[in-house]
């Protein structure tokens, strides 16, 4: 027997008890048959409105996630892109420039280290000639002998002096070089928290049930990180001068 | 001022501290603590004798905007001169931090020159 077949014969009955009511004109049975044929009707019902409610609850969550989703594809993802080649670049110019700086330095110790290596080998040989020598005549071959020594000594001191100033230049731009890590590592933090939301929507998404994860947003005080270019919205100071002209328009 | 003078770097990345450190140090200040963010720097200052505080805007924790704002409030700590060196840029932001009080601000990348001449001007001529 269908299910059909099985409502036909139970509101069958129920439309005889009220056609019958009609009939006799009986008010209490043909209410008493609309009051049951209603009560019938209302599971299936209830039941309905239940599953409408319930396909339009989810429908409202996954607009609410998939529009969550569209911004990220839009605009967010791109910005971490952005975000990333900026990271690469800083990258590369800090290790090139680090990269130039040793480059430059090499040399000039190797070349500081020749100098004072042949200045060594003068000092030697004129003590070795100067040993045993004596008499007045065996003074001045000494004094003779110490000239092109001393004439190395004075060319070279100027000059270790110049090329150890540069190589510890070099050195403080080797130490200021490697401030890219804090530039570039607060970067790559704020691409981690997008990946870690979006990564909650895709969840979401696939849950669809439960609550949508709050977007919990850091206050203002704690900073945007670094301006990447084309990426970060508002004024942005180009430099230093540009931090000292404003500061100085304040008053600073 | 001496070289004497007890310095605090604040800046939650560790190669920044110690760039700042190095610095400070070829410019004749040795005597340099360091705390990661605002939240171990607060009592730290409260307990350090230090003269000068150095530091970053954007740490987790307490910020270092949080900090000066801090430091500002607090009667002992006041008057201490304090430099903000930061990767913030945005000009509203230089402005909140001129308004929460500091008495310099230099963004990052820096140079040594650059924190040379923001230490001198802070300190003042003769130091």
């Amino acid at each position: 027997m269908s299910s059909f077949q099985i409502l036909r014969l139970e509101y069958s009955a129920c439309v005889e008890a009220l056609n019958e009511a009609l009939r006799t004109e009986d008010e209490k049975a043909f209410f008493a048959a609309v009051d049951h044929i209603v009560h019938m009707r209302e599971p299936g019902m209830f039941g309905e409105l239940r599953k409408l409610t319930g396909d339009l609850q989810k429908a409202l969550e996954r607009f609410s996630i998939e529009s969550k989703l569209a911004d990220f594809a839009e605009n967010e993802i791109p910005d971490a892109r952005a975000r990333l080649n900026h990271v690469i670049s800083m990258t590369d110019e800090a290790a090139h420039h680090t990269l130039d700086l040793v480059e430059q330095s090499g040399p000039v110790a190797d070349r500081m280290a020749k100098s004072a290596a042949s200045l060594i080998d003068m000092v030697n040989a004129y003590r070795a000639q100067s040993t045993g020598v004596q008499g007045f005549e065996g003074v001045a071959r000494s004094i003779d002998a110490y000239v092109p020594v001393a004439r190395a000594v004075e060319a070279f001191l100027p000059a270790a002096r110049a090329d150890s100033e540069l190589i510890r230049r070099n050195l403080s731009e080797v130490l200021l070089a490697q401030g890219y890590q804090d530039l570039t590592g607060q970067i790559i933090r704020s691409v981690m928290k997008l990946v870690e939301e979006l990564e909650a929507a895709l969840t979401d998404l696939s849950r669809i049930s439960g609550d949508v994860g709050e977007h919990v947003s850091m206050g203002e005080s704690h900073g945007h990180g670094p301006a990447v270019p084309g990426v970060t919205k508002g004024e942005v100071a180009s430099g230093q001068t540009d931090v000292d002209a404003l500061l100085s328009g304040l008053g600073m | 001022m001496s070289k004497d003078m007890k310095f605090l770097v604040v800046d939650d990345f560790s190669t920044m501290r110690r760039i700042i450190k190095n610095l400070l140090h070829d410019l004749g200040y040795p005597n340099v603590e360091e705390a990661d963010d605002g939240k171990t720097a607060l009592p730290m200052l409260q307990a350090g004798n230090f003269d000068f505080l150095i530091t970053d805007w954007n740490m987790p924790g307490m910020p270092g905007l949080d900090l000066i704002k801090a430091v500002r409030a607090d009667g002992k700590l006041a008057k201490m001169p304090v430099l903000m060196l930061t990767a913030e840029a945005k000009r509203e932001q230089i402005i909140e931090a001129a308004q929460a009080g500091v008495n310099g601000y230099v963004i990052k990348p820096f140079t040594a020159e650059t924190l040379k001449e923001k230490l001198d001007k802070i300190l003042g001529p003769g130091k």
